[in-house]
């Protein structure tokens, strides 16, 4: 068969959002891809310019719609750093639980997700199930279900409501046992190994030169984990390491990406019950909005010329917020807030990973590096 | 001795055929009809002249007879092998539904499958075979409350209130989706016809045509029983495979004809998973025809429940051909893990993509009725047809074998063929629920170096038992509990596939599989 150039997106199953794969096949084959993205860039960065630091957060949320309360945290980070404000240890441990409830929903949707690209349907009703009972718990937190606006500069919105712990545990307890049926369905295929194994390899170096992140470079057998390489909050404070595949020879495969985002799954399981432990004060008192042990003063104009930056561990990779003070001119808007996301930078190189395998390898290359086209456009 | 039951749809056509045509016959006037006019002579011509026929009506009908016999019968028993189709196919989507929803369930896989019998509560699903009439349910009761001592469904369990957060009440939650099918149909017809501007429109349109009408035609030579068929051909079994493998040219067609690069592709792939899996498939068949040594479809039921002939059904024979002749028809019928050609994940629907309206909702129902077929198929080639089980055995009891022999001679054996065909596609089902798809080049393969090779395999073991141990009489019972048993130990050995080397060196062979998890830490030493 010829050559032929074939416009995957932007409505298409495999893309999970609105962007477009043009890959050109030869038969069944890829010979070349070439990533079109930019389909719902809104321009957040430029909005945050003319918004208040709190106002900011909410714009934040909206940067992926899959992973929103880690998002608006790696801004509440960068914003603190900018501001210095040192922020209540029991609020950090919030903050931490918030996160990594965050994260499991966002692996539970990718892996749902993941489902449908190697065509499982049934592993996607699970994995939301599970995610509907870390979205409830995130909603006792924020109050909505999937944009939560739960941090303030200097802290917490609120402090966990009352049963939260009790119920959080059970849930996250129940969710430990859950994954272990995920693995049944998909560790114990064999179709599911042979559509992963040695498919869509990508190579450790090529994925630091890149400037890959996240859960697909630790893939890579590299170990870099911003919670763990530079820690933040309180992840020093807790009993966990980052999940770490040893991959091949030849770099990280589909199901190396697979292992370590379930591995990480449980990680964050374990630190959430492991934070409602240590909370200061006891996970089960309760503060009222604003209280000093949750919620930290914070100045809102920041001096001309300072700027603050954060790396953060979000879902899909290491996240940046760049933010440079306006002064007085700007009264209390920031003068630029520059956003790093790691799905800009890892899509072009996913693209990449695919060439040389099958059109049916396409969807199990992509879905294995969880896409988010929300914080790739911005 | 050809099997029989007293639902004798094809004796009973054919009797009415015969008695309404003689009925016809003799209301016609038996007398001759004189149409014959005598012009006397005149000087013109001297003799009188005869023009005009005498004929008698009864002769000249009683010679198209036989013909109009066979049409009529021929009729009635296509409107009645269509028609006990149709209905019962309707139970093929039912059960997709129900059976998918209860596994991919969002109360979890263990909930469901306990509240399958759940319901001491009194709550949900309830004590709901307490509203069966006539008593009728109570063994369901007991079954239940053995299952819950068993398992132990306490109503402390979490799983009861969970199961207990269902809204439906009693048996009536069977219904609900099974008039899905009829909405659906309406829905796709009365959808607007859109045919691509640049497609290949007379291939277009005739792709369907193709795909259905084959379809449809499969099913005149499979019988629902042994007197409810369409046709009963000497060589049924070649025929029905033939017309089986017509549709995927269909396929091939509409994939090209769309001008469509996902349906191109799709297309193209049906056509190599063509070449793997359809040799495979004819010469498992061929086994079963070679161990029942017959081509015909009713014959081969025959011998697998005829007292006089082998009495026992193939799959204890040939489990092997068994398992093959599953896996390759799930491939004949595109389904999960063998669906490449409509692979929604990369080619959005394959060769579907440009049909919609009635033509998909028929080219679907289509789809729905080759995995029907398959599953008929099955039920006739290895599970014995419309026998049911262990018929002879519990006949033969002392005390109870009259109860039930008349049981058995109650039941058409339309029965226990639907409810043979039934519980297959709930396997079908349940394979696509837990299985991922393959890749083309997988399934090619597959079907290349595991598949063949099997299959003639399962045809030496076929020609093996006719030749050497096949005496004309029943088998001896040894001979398949000796093959099931050997397949059976040689599934449970092959089942146990992990690598222990590849575990104790902590690696990952990339060929087969194996599992090391990623355990934290493990990349610092």
């Amino acid at each position: 068969m010829a050559e032929m150039w074939i416009s995957m997106g932007p409505q298409h199953p495999m893309t999970h959002g609105l962007w477009t794969l043009k890959v050109k096949v030869d038969g069944e084959t890829v010979v070349d891809t070439e990533p079109d993205l930019g389909f719902i860039h809104r321009g957040v960065e430029k909005i945050c310019e003319a918004r208040d630091f709190t106002q900011i957060t909410t714009y934040c949320d909206r940067l992926c719609y899959a992973s929103a309360n880690t998002w608006s945290h790696s801004y509440i980070y960068a914003t603190e750093d900018l501001l210095e404000v040192e922020v209540p240890e029991r609020a950090e441990y919030i903050r931490l639980v918030a996160i990594e409830l965050q994260r499991i929903a966002s692996h539970l949707m990718w892996l749902g997700a993941y489902g449908p690209d190697t065509g499982n349907l049934s592993i996607m009703v699970w994995c939301l199930r599970e995610r509907e009972m870390m979205m409830d718990l995130l909603q006792e937190l924020g109050g909505s279900r999937l944009h939560y606006n739960f941090p303030r500069v200097g802290g917490v919105k609120r402090d966990l409501p009352h049963g939260f712990p009790q119920r959080a545990r059970a849930k996250v307890n129940l969710f430990l046992n859950r994954i272990q049926e995920y693995e049944a369905l998909f560790d114990e295929s064999t179709v599911f190994l042979v559509r992963t194994q040695g498919v869509g390899y990508a190579k450790p170096e090529e994925m630091v030169n890149h400037g890959v992140t996240g859960p697909n470079l630790r893939a890579g057998g590299v170990n870099y984990d911003v919670r763990w390489a530079h820690p933040y909050g309180v992840y020093s404070e807790l009993d966990w390491e980052p999940p770490v595949e040893r991959s091949s020879i030849k770099g990280a495969d589909c199901y190396d990406r697979y292992r370590v985002r379930v591995e990480e799954m449980r990680q964050s399981a374990n630190m959430v019950l492991q934070a409602l432990d240590k909370m200061p004060g006891g996970a089960d008192t309760y503060h009222e909005p604003g209280d000093p042990m949750i919620l930290a003063k914070a100045p809102s104009r920041a001096p001309e010329g300072t700027s603050g930056a954060h790396h953060f561990e979000d879902s899909r990779g290491e996240s940046m917020f760049y933010i440079v003070g306006g002064g007085e001119s700007r009264g209390k808007h920031p003068y630029r807030v520059s956003i790093r996301s790691p799905m800009f930078i890892t899509i072009p190189y996913a693209a990449k990973c695919m060439i040389g395998y099958k059109v049916a390898d396409i969807p199990a290359i992509m879905g294995s590096f969880d896409p988010c086209i929300g914080e790739t456009d911005r | 001795m050809a099997s029989s039951d007293w639902l004798d749809v094809n004796g009973w056509s054919e009797s009415f055929s015969s008695w309404s045509m003689d009925s016809v016959h003799d209301a016609l006037p038996s007398d001759d009809i004189d149409l014959q006019m005598t012009i006397p002579s005149t000087w013109a011509w001297p003799e009188p002249i005869t023009i005009g026929p005498i004929f008698n009506m009864q002769e000249g009908f009683a010679s198209m007879q036989p013909g109009l016999e066979a049409f009529m019968h021929a009729t009635i028993m296509c409107t009645v092998v269509f028609t006990v189709l149709m209905l019962t196919m309707l139970a093929i989507p039912y059960i997709e539904r129900k059976f998918i929803g209860r596994l991919m369930d969002r109360l979890g896989a263990t909930t469901t499958l306990r509240s399958l019998w759940v319901g001491e509560s009194g709550v949900t699903a309830g004590e709901w075979w307490k509203q069966l009439p006539f008593g009728m349910g109570t063994p369901i009761g007991w079954t239940v409350n053995l299952l819950n001592s068993i398992w132990g469904n306490s109503h402390e369990l979490e799983t009861i209130s969970r199961v207990n957060n269902r809204s439906y009440h009693g048996y009536w939650f069977l219904l609900p989706g099974f008039f899905q099918a009829f909405a659906d149909f309406l829905k796709f017809a009365s959808k607007e016809h859109i045919v691509p501007k640049n497609a290949d429109k007379v291939v277009f349109e005739v792709a369907p045509v193709i795909i259905i009408s084959t379809t449809v035609l499969v099913f005149a030579f499979i019988p629902f029983g042994p007197h409810i068929y369409a046709a009963n051909s000497e060589l049924s079994l070649i025929f029905m495979m033939a017309i089986f493998g017509v549709a995927p040219l269909g396929v091939f067609f509409a994939g090209w004809a769309s001008n469509n690069k996902y349906a191109l592709i799709g297309g193209m792939r049906s056509a190599a998973q063509l070449t793997a899996y359809e040799i495979p498939l004819l010469i498992t068949v061929l086994g079963v025809a070679v161990l029942s040594g017959s081509f015909n479809i009713i014959e081969i039921v025959d011998f697998q429940m005829g007292q006089d002939e082998g009495n026992v059904w193939n799959i204890f024979l040939l489990p092997l051909g068994a398992a093959l002749f599953l896996i390759t028809m799930i491939a004949e019928v595109e389904r999960i893990p063998f669906d490449m050609p409509e692979a929604e994940a990369e080619l959005v629907e394959g060769w579907w993509t440009e049909y919609g309206g009635i033509r998909w909702g028929l080219m679907f129902a289509a789809e729905y009725m080759r995995s029907y077929a398959a599953c008929i198929l099955f039920a006739l080639f290895f599970l014995g047809g419309w026998e049911a089980p262990f018929q002879h055995t519990l006949s033969g009891l002392p005390t109870v074998g009259g109860t039930f022999e008349a049981v058995f001679a109650a039941t058409p054996g339309l029965v226990w063929l639907l409810i043979k065909a039934w519980l297959m596609f709930a396997v079908f089902v349940w394979i696509r629920a837990s299985l991922h798809r393959v890749r083309t080049d997988q399934i090619l393969e597959f079907g290349w170096r595991w598949l063949l090779p099997l299959s003639l395999v399962n045809l030496v073991v076929a020609i093996i038992l006719r030749l050497e141990f096949w005496t004309g009489q029943p088998w001896e019972l040894w001979v398949p509990a000796a093959l099931s048993l050997a397949a059976l130990a040689l599934f449970v050995i092959l089942a146990i596939d992990e690598d222990e080397e590849a575990l104790q060196a902590q690696r990952r062979p990339y060929s087969t599989q194996a599992v090391v998890k990623a355990s934290p830490g493990s990349h610092r030493d």
